[in-house]
């Protein structure tokens, strides 16, 4: 049976071990350069200085992006004991209030909506605890991440006997806390500012009411230096 | 991986493990849990593909559009039982000379939840259909016209509401011509001899 050469030659290359390509016979002078590629030998310093400065980048990057909390567009990411991000926003009553100005005290913050129905069960309860807690050094805040109008808000409140600041929120408020991708969501504050509990969704009223004793028992972030304790919370109830 | 491993060993195994290993750590770090698991959002609401509809000139037809509200939430009705609820709303916006009909919502389902126990909210939940009336105008050219809308719902699920969305809502309408009229003339005898 007769072949072209050129399948000769393949099935014969097919069957021997891999050699490299034999060459030309033309003289050395005359070839083209070396096509060989250069030296990449583990230990070519050529590629020791690109290693070096590939991990170089790596570690320069890596650790300004790591040190950089907000540098990234995403919501802030919040771990507990974080200091809660500070904000000024709007009240129903048109005063601005500053989160800052609470501490010392400690907060219940709460993102709600008008048209959250979960929301509405958890009112009356804040209000209830405002009520209780109050005067042992407890502040609801609430936040209205809502498209309805301040009259619409306000007349919601009214309605809900809130007798707690409502403030009109804003969503970069809500990056700072993480997107408050759902509603209700509500942060415990304590007294030095850091948050110590966060609750989403609705749960129930001593859930709650726990989470407002924890915030309760920490001590503002000054006397926290000073030996003497500070203040002694008595027990709820 | 030998090259590093050769790197290493030229500028001192444990300087260099050290800068490696601090990324590490920082990354471990960043890496601390929140304090609640913030849930998924909510799978959006979806709508099946609507088949070709042929829409006769000057007369209106309806396109029904059928959607789907993933299993575990509901979305309010078109007609919630609060002022403060968002209801569910189809917005159209259609070719010129393609005059929007009624649009008809199918009655909420009466649900409680346990976030409003003794309070029945007016729902969709599952799958439910909203009809679109489309009235092409004598004066359109017959052809295929493609009609764009969004539906605008708020939904929830037991413990928890989310922001309000829009869902983008297209559909074909193929115009064609009226049929012709035929002009009856009044019974007459053509042949009356008087």
């Amino acid at each position: 049976m007769e072949t072209s050469p050129g399948t000769v030659q393949n099935s014969q290359d097919a069957g021997e071990s891999p050699r490299p390509p034999e060459p030309s016979r033309t003289s050395p002078e005359t070839l083209s350069p070396d096509p060989k590629p250069p030296n990449l030998s583990p230990r070519s310093p050529l590629v020791l200085v690109v290693v070096a400065f590939v991990v170089a980048l790596m570690l320069y990057f890596g650790y300004h992006q790591a040190r950089r909390p907000g540098a990234s567009a995403a919501p802030a990411r919040l771990t507990q004991l974080s200091l809660a991000p500070d904000f000024s926003l709007e009240s129903l009553d048109g005063k601005t209030m500053r989160l800052s100005d609470l501490r010392g005290k400690a907060v219940l913050l709460n993102f709600w909506a008008t048209w959250c129905g979960p929301c509405k069960i958890e009112m009356p309860w804040f209000v209830e605890l405002q009520t209780q807690y109050g005067s042992q050094g407890l502040q609801i805040v609430g936040v209205a991440m809502d498209d309805a109008s301040k009259e619409d808000i306000g007349k919601f409140a009214k309605d809900m006997g809130v007798n707690y600041p409502i403030l009109i929120g804003k969503e970069s408020v809500g990056d700072q806390y993480g997107g408050v991708p759902a509603l209700p969501e509500s942060f415990l504050i304590g007294r030095d500012g850091k948050i110590v509990d966060k609750i989403i969704g609705l749960r129930g009223k001593a859930e709650i009411e726990d989470a407002v004793k924890k915030a309760l028992n920490t001590h503002p972030a000054s006397s926290q230096a000073s030996a003497a304790r500070p203040e002694i919370v008595p027990a709820p109830r | 991986m030998g090259t590093l491993r050769d790197t290493l060993s030229r500028h001192g195994q444990s300087g260099g493990a050290t800068l490696l290993l601090y990324p590490m750590l920082v990354a471990l770090a960043s890496g601390i849990p929140a304090l609640a698991q913030v849930p998924p959002p909510p799978p959006p609401v979806t709508v099946a593909a609507v088949p070709l509809t042929t829409a006769q000139r000057a007369q209106q037809t309806m396109v029904s559009l059928n959607f789907r509200v993933p299993r575990g939430y509901h979305i309010n009705s078109n007609t919630p039982k609060s002022e403060f609820l968002i209801p569910t709303a189809l917005k159209m916006d259609l070719p010129t000379d393609i005059i929007l009909g009624k649009i008809e919502y199918p009655a909420g389902e009466e649900m409680t939840f346990p976030f409003s126990p003794d309070e029945k909210l007016s729902v969709y939940a599952g799958d439910f259909t909203v009809s679109v009336g489309v009235h092409p105008l004598h004066s359109v050219v017959p052809g295929k016209y493609v009609m764009r809308g969004v539906l605008r719902y708020q939904a929830c699920d037991d413990a928890a509401c989310y922001p309000p969305r829009t869902l983008p809502v297209s559909f074909e309408v193929k115009v064609v011509k009226e049929p012709a009229t035929h002009h009856a003339n009044p019974a007459q005898s053509p042949h009356v001899h008087n």
